[in-house]
C-alpha cells in the first residue's frame, strides 16, 4: 500500500527513546525516494493521457483525473514524513551540541548521515559564531551551582593541562579539587566525574 | 544575597556593598523566571544586560583583590559563589532565549514582531540556524524529490499557499 514505508520510517523515530538517534536509515529513505519518482510518472503518464483525450485537466473529474489525484497525495504524504524524519532528528542533534560539545563521540557519529555530520558542524559554527560575538562562552554553567570549588576524580588520562596561571597533571585515577567551570567540561566528556559526599 | 560586611570594613567594602545589593540581580533573576516559564521568547532585556555584564567584570576584579589583599577566606569565598550565582543566572537566561530560537527558528524568520524581541546577536543566530536547516531539508530530502515538489513551505507547486507541516508541534 502507498505511504506503508514512509510510515515505518516515521515509526522509527517515534520508538526510539527521545533524545537519542537511531542509525539514519538509508536504505528505507531512498526506498520512499524511489516510491516517490514512481509516483510522479504515473502522475505525469495520466495527466498526458487526460490531456491527449482532449480533456480540461483543471476541471473534468474522471477516473484518470482521480488516479492522478491519488498519486499526488501519496507523492505529498511521503514528502511529509521525509521531511519530518529528517527535521526531527536535526532537533535531536541540535540538542547533542548542548549535552556533548562540538565534538561528536564515534558511537554517534556512525547513526548520522553525512549530511547530517555537515548540519552538525555547521550548527556548532553558529553557536560558537553568537559566542564569540558575546565573548561568552554559553556551553559552561549549566547546572546551578552549589559550591564554587569541587572535588574529581579523574577517569582517563587528559595528561598535563594548563589553567589560568598553574599546570596540573590530570593523572588516571588522580582526585583534584578544581573550580566547577574549569572541571564541567572535563566531566561533561566523561573524562573526570564529581566526587560527592 | 551575602550583604554581610565582617569586620574591618573599608570604603572600598562599602561601594562593593552598594554594588551587589543593587537591584538589577533580582530584576535578572525575574527575567530569568519569565523566560523559563514563558512559551514563547520574550523581549530581549538588552539595557539589564548590558548593566549585569558590567557588574558581574567588577566583581570578579574586586574578588581578585581581597583574594591577594587578605581579606578572611571565607569573606572571599562567599563573594565568589554570589558572583557564581549571578553568572549561572546569566547564562542561563542567554540559553533559554537561544534554545528557543532554535526551537521555532523558521516562525522567527517568518515574524517580524518576534525578530523585533531579539537582540542583534540574537538575529544573527536565528538567520543562520535558519539557512542551515533549509540547506539541511534541501540535500537531504527536496532534492531528491520531482519538481514541483522541491519547496520547504510549499507541499507542491499547486498549492495556494505555504502549506507544509512535518514539525512535530
Amino acid at each position: 500500500m502507498y505511504g506503508r514505508k514512509a510510515c515505518q520510517l516515521v515509526k522509527e523515530l517515534a520508538s526510539g527513546e527521545k533524545g537519542q538517534l537511531t542509525p539514519y536509515n538509508s536504505d528505507l529513505f531512498d526506498q520512499v525516494i524511489a516510491e516517490c519518482s514512481q509516483h510522479h510518472l504515473e502522475l505525469q503518464s495520466l495527466i498526458r493521457k487526460m490531456q491527449e483525450e482532449g480533456l480540461d485537466v483543471q476541471t473534468t473529474r474522471s477516473a484518470d483525473h482521480y488516479g492522478a489525484l491519488i498519486h499526488h497525495l501519496s507523492l505529498v504524504r511521503n514528502k511529509r514524513c521525509l521531511m519530518a524524519y529528517v527535521y526531527n532528528r536535526a532537533e535531536t542533534i541540535r540538542s547533542l551540541i548542548w549535552k556533548v560539545g562540538p565534538v561528536l563521540p564515534q558511537e554517534i557519529q556512525e547513526k548520522l548521515s553525512h549530511t547530517e555530520e555537515d548540519y552538525f558542524k555547521k550548527h556548532a559554527g553558529t553557536l560558537q559564531s553568537y559566542m564569540s560575538r558575546l565573548d561568552l562562552d554559553v556551553t559552561v554553567d549549566m547546572v546551578p551551582p552549589k559550591d564554587p570549588y569541587i572535588q574529581v576524580r579523574v577517569l582517563d588520562d587528559i595528561g598535563v593541562v594548563l589553567s589560568d596561571d598553574k599546570t596540573t597533571n590530570f593523572a588516571r585515577h588522580s582526585m583534584h579539587f578544581l573550580k566547577r567551570t574549569d572541571a564541567e567540561q572535563f566531566i561533561s566528556r566523561g573524562l573526570m566525574e564529581e566526587l560527592t559526599g | 544575597m551575602a550583604s554581610e560586611a565582617g569586620e574591618g570594613s573599608t570604603a572600598g567594602m562599602d561601594d562593593y556593598e552598594t554594588l551587589i545589593s543593587t537591584t538589577d540581580v533580582e530584576l535578572l533573576k525575574k527575567a530569568w523566571r519569565n523566560e523559563k516559564a514563558a512559551p514563547e521568547i520574550l523581549r530581549f532585556e538588552t539595557s539589564l544586560i548590558q548593566r549585569i555584564r558590567g557588574q558581574i567584570q567588577l566583581m570578579e576584579e574586586n574578588i581578585e583583590e581581597f583574594a591577594g589583599s587578605g581579606i578572611d577566606p571565607l569573606t572571599v569565598s562567599l563573594y565568589q559563589m554570589d558572583l557564581d550565582r549571578t553568572q549561572y543566572l546569566f547564562r542561563s537566561y542567554l540559553r533559554i532565549r537561544l534554545q528557543k530560537i532554535e526551537k521555532y527558528m523558521f516562525h522567527i524568520s517568518k515574524n517580524p514582531e518576534v525578530q523585533s524581541r531579539l537582540s542583534e546577536q540574537e538575529k544573527g543566530f536565528a538567520r543562520r540556524c535558519a539557512d542551515d536547516m533549509e540547506r539541511h531539508l534541501e540535500e537531504s530530502v527536496l532534492s531528491k524529490l520531482p519538481d514541483n515538489y522541491q519547496d520547504t513551505v510549499k507541499q507542491s507547486i499547486i498549492s495556494e499557499e505555504s502549506d507544509m507541516r512535518f514539525s512535530w508541534f
